[in-house]
This record gives C-alpha cells, sequence and structure tokens, in this order.
C-alpha cells in the first residue's frame, strides 16, 4: 500500500516531490513504487481496451500496455540523461529515471481515470472504428497532459539554483554578454556607450552563462519530447494489436504494414462517411 | 513524559540520515534485513514486493522481447512459434529474476553488521514502546487509588530507565555512525576511535543502573537495554 501513498504524494505536492528527486532524496524507493503503482494502473486500462475483443486479448494488452510506457522511457531515457549532463545538469540518471517515471505515472493515473467512460463506451457502444478512435484521443490527450507536466517539472528543476538571476534589474543580452568574454576588445568597439568590460560584475557574465545554458537545454528537451512521441507512437504500432480487430481470432503481435499515423487518419476518415 | 520518550526514540528518519541509506521494515538500502525472515508480517511484506519485481521484470521483457521477435525473419504467428517465444520469454524473465536475487543477496552479506544493529535499534523501539505502556498503567493505577511509597519508589526507577535508555541511545547512534563511517571510509580510524570510547563508556553506565536496579519491576527493561548496549560492543569489536 506504500506504493500508492508515494503516487499520492506526487500527486498532491508535485513541487514537493521534484524537491526531494533534486535533492537525491529515498529515489530508489520512489522508483519502485511508482513503477508498481502505474504499472498497475496501466494494466487495468489495458486489460479494459482488450477486453472489446476476448479475454486472451486483455491479458496481452494488461501486459503490453505498462511494458508500452516503460520501453519508451527506457529507449528515450539516454538521450535525455547525456545530452542534459552535457550542458552542465547536475543529476544523476537515477533522478532522470524518476523523473520520467513521474510523467509515466501521471499519464497512469489520468488514464486509469478514464476507465469507466472507456468501459461504458465498451458496453454502450459496438463499433470497433470508434472505440479506436475515443481511445487515441484519450491517449493523446493524458499523453500531452503528461508530457506538459514534466516539462514544466523539469523547468522547475532546472531553474533552481539561479536565485541570481532577479538581482539582475537590467536586462542583458546573454548571447552578447557571453562573446565579450571571449573577444572583449572587439566587442568593445562595437560598443558605443556604458561601462568598460572591467565594470561588468562577475556575478552578471555567470549569470549570463547560466541563463545561455539553460535556454539551450530548455530547446533540447523540447526536441526531446518531440522524439518521446515519435518512439512511443512507433513503439505502439509495433507491439499491436491492444484492441483486437472484430471478428479475428486472438494475436499475440501482427506484421508491421503501415504506421501509426496513416492507420489513425484513415480511420478518422472511415469513420466520417469519406471511404 | 512522552515526550522524553519519543525523544528516545530512533526513527526512522534518523536510521536513513545516520547510515546513509533508506531503512525500511524489509530492505536497508537494496539489501534485504536478515529479521525479514523471523517476522511473519515483514516475510509477507518481502514476498509481495518479490512478486512484484517479478511482475515488473515479465512486463517489461515479454514485449520486448517481441519486438525483437518480429525483426527474425521466419517468425510467424503461429501456435508453436509463440509458444516457444512465450517459453523463452519467461526463461529470461526468471533468470533475471534469479540474478537481482542474487545481487540482493550479496548486498545482504555486505551490510551484516549493519543488520544486526538495526536489529538492536528494533528492541530498543520495542522497550520504549513497552515503557509507554507501563507509564500509561501506571497513570491508570495512580488515578484509581492514592500516591503511595510504592508508586514514588516506581518514579525513581523510572528515572533509571530513561538514564539506561538514553545510553542505549546513544551507544547504537554511535554504533551506527561507526558502521558507516568503516562502510564509506576505512582510513577514518581516529573518528572510530571516539566513536567505540563513547560506546564503551554508555555500556558502563548501563551496567552499573543494572546492578542498581536488577531486583525491581524495571529490572527486565534495564536487563534488554544493556543486552543491546553489549550487542553493539560486539558489532563494533568485530568491525575493529
Amino acid at each position: 500500500m506504500n506504493h500508492f501513498a508515494v503516487m499520492l504524494t506526487l500527486l498532491r505536492d508535485r513541487p514537493t516531490f521534484l524537491d526531494e528527486i533534486r535533492r537525491n532524496i529515498k529515489i530508489e524507493r520512489k522508483s519502485f513504487s511508482l513503477l508498481v503503482s502505474s504499472c498497475l494502473f496501466f494494466a487495468i486500462y489495458g486489460a479494459i481496451i482488450g477486453s472489446s475483443s476476448s479475454w486472451l486479448q486483455a491479458i496481452s494488452s494488461a501486459i503490453k500496455l505498462p511494458a508500452l510506457y516503460l520501453i519508451t522511457l527506457v529507449i528515450c531515457l539516454p538521450t535525455l540523461f547525456f545530452f542534459d549532463i552535457l550542458f552542465s545538469s547536475k543529476l544523476g540518471l537515477g533522478q532522470y529515471f524518476v523523473l520520467l517515471l513521474t510523467t509515466m505515472s501521471t499519464i497512469s493515473v489520468l488514464l486509469f481515470s478514464f476507465a469507466p467512460i472507456t468501459l461504458f463506451f465498451l458496453i454502450s457502444i459496438h463499433d470497433y472504428g470508434f472505440f479506436l478512435l475515443l481511445n487515441v484521443a484519450i491517449f493523446a490527450l493524458t499523453g500531452f497532459v503528461g508530457v506538459r507536466l514534466f516539462y514544466n517539472g523539469m523547468q522547475q528543476i532546472s531553474n533552481h539554483g539561479q536565485s541570481l538571476k532577479p538581482a539582475l534589474s537590467e536586462p542583458i543580452p546573454s548571447a552578447e554578454t557571453t562573446a565579450m568574454l571571449d573577444a572583449p576588445t572587439e566587442r568593445a568597439a562595437k560598443r558605443p556607450i556604458m561601462a568598460t568590460d572591467a565594470d561588468l560584475p562577475v556575478e552578471r557574465v555567470a549569470v549570463a552563462k547560466k541563463d545561455d545554458l539553460y535556454a539551450t537545454r530548455v530547446r533540447l528537451l523540447k526536441f526531446w519530447l518531440v522524439l518521446y512521441a515519435l518512439v512511443g507512437s512507433q513503439l505502439g504500432w509495433t507491439l499491436r494489436p491492444f484492441f483486437g480487430a472484430p471478428g479475428e481470432t486472438f494475436q499475440l503481435f501482427r506484421a508491421i504494414e503501415g504506421n501509426f499515423y496513416s492507420t489513425v487518419f484513415r480511420t478518422l476518415w472511415t469513420l466520417l462517411g469519406f471511404n | 513524559m512522552h515526550s522524553r520518550l519519543d525523544d528516545l526514540r530512533i526513527t526512522t528518519h534518523e536510521l536513513d540520515t545516520i547510515t546513509g541509506l533508506d531503512i525500511s521494515d524489509v530492505f536497508m538500502g537494496r539489501a534485504v534485513r536478515p529479521s525479514v525472515f523471523r517476522t511473519p508480517p515483514r516475510l509477507l511484506s518481502f514476498v509481495v514486493s518479490e512478486i512484484m519485481t517479478l511482475g515488473l521484470i515479465v512486463i517489461f521483457c515479454l514485449p520486448a522481447s517481441l519486438v525483437i521477435a518480429k525483426s527474425i525473419p521466419g517468425f510467424t504467428d503461429s501456435a508453436a512459434n509463440t509458444i516457444q517465444f512465450l517459453q523463452i520469454s519467461v526463461g529470461i524473465s526468471l533468470g533475471i529474476f534469479a540474478v537481482w536475487n542474487g545481487y540482493l543477496w550479496f548486498c545482504s552479506n555486505a551490510l551484516k553488521t549493519l543488520a544486526h544493529l538495526l536489529e538492536d535499534v528494533d528492541k530498543h523501539n520495542e522497550i520504549i514502546d513497552a515503557l509507554q505502556v507501563l507509564d500509561e498503567l501506571t497513570a491508570v493505577r495512580n488515578s484509581t487509588t492514592q500516591l503511595d511509597a510504592e508508586s514514588t519508589f516506581s518514579l525513581d526507577d523510572r528515572i533509571g530507565v530513561l538514564q539506561a535508555l538514553g545510553a542505549t541511545h546513544e551507544s547504537l547512534v554511535s554504533g551506527l555512525m561507526t558502521e558507516r563511517v568503516l562502510r564509506k571510509h576505512q582510513r577514518s580510524l581516529a573518528r572510530r576511535h571516539d566513536l567505540f570510547t563513547n560506546i564503551e563508556t554508555n555500556l558502563a553506565t548501563l551496567q552499573s543502573l543494572q546492578l542498581n536496579h536488577a531486583a525491581n519491576d524495571y529490572g527486565h527493561l534495564l536487563n534488554d537495554a544493556l543486552q543491546i548496549g553489549m550487542s553493539v560492543r560486539r558489532e563494533i569489536e568485530q568491525l575493529k
């Protein structure tokens, strides 16, 4: 039961939870608890969507859905970690792992909260295409919210230690200031007014450099999030079926054909009556 | 009175700080506490934790193997292929689970001294629990009868027990710190000597208290505290 308490702490007091991750407090216990609780929630939702076909499909989806998020995390973790430490991040691999697990946990809880709605539509509407698209929408929405919270959390953690920032009342173009350090004479010639380089407080230059690094890390994070979405959707396509098409016998896997986006587009097209 | 007892209690938070590990009823860091196998509720927690670990490994391995297997030429959706795939995947999962448990066992062996000290901490906290119960019983008895010579006598004994528990608390903290120092910085001999001297002094205090109060109601609590003190010294001597 303690595992769910950790999950509840994350949901109720996210800033404190993230701060504990930053300070490396009980990382292993947090990892295990978040893994256990999120996998359970994913498994329940997976079983519901799989039950639209058969009980074998329900078991299969209950294993596949947690694996989809877990394997995506494992595939994308090294990219995030190594790119971030390249730009002065002080966090360890374990801390990044837990940070990603917070995303996974948030998505799992949101999916779990959608479970009654999915179950209702599963019972009341027997339309495979509609059910498929409804779930794509739910997955997209929960994924977006989870990733958004992860993005905010990463910014909160990256922003920590930039306490000097508010002390800067005058705006300094960060790229210019950094360049001034490298080529002071050339820059000074281009600057008609203001103080000399010697007057420039060391702290300001340090903060400007830090700002540059921070901006780079934010750009990298945005790039990584796109990568995460691409890997996730492709892996989902590779691991299908999650739903099980009507009238077909149980399949553990299907041959790789087409891609995720073209299939969603085709289903939507058919549902709207254009085919 | 209770706040003084609570001060003497060694909390999980304190243990985490002193040992530098995440201490729970079942685990100390990644290692399994040996007391798990002697206490049924803890054993149940451990078994549940093992089942969850195996579940997580299966959840990860099965679909990951599926992704790899799909890229192998000739791998089809036939029943024979599926059964063979499941057998291999479950076999790999069980193999990883066995390796993980071997690693846990290795970690537990490296932290034997800490495990013994943690058992002493549990005993120390149990004595405090017992004393709290005794306090409550005394309060009930005093509310029903007038204060007499006997209850005044037990108040003196209580002070003795508190002194003993204070010494035990210090010994345990010193023991845990010594263990951490030795575990993390093998060369810090000077610090180790100071901590060991502290443990010796506390043990002497415990022995004198035990002699003074051996014959009364609190005697067994003092005896328990003395046993803890001696156990701490024994563990630290082994480390020397």
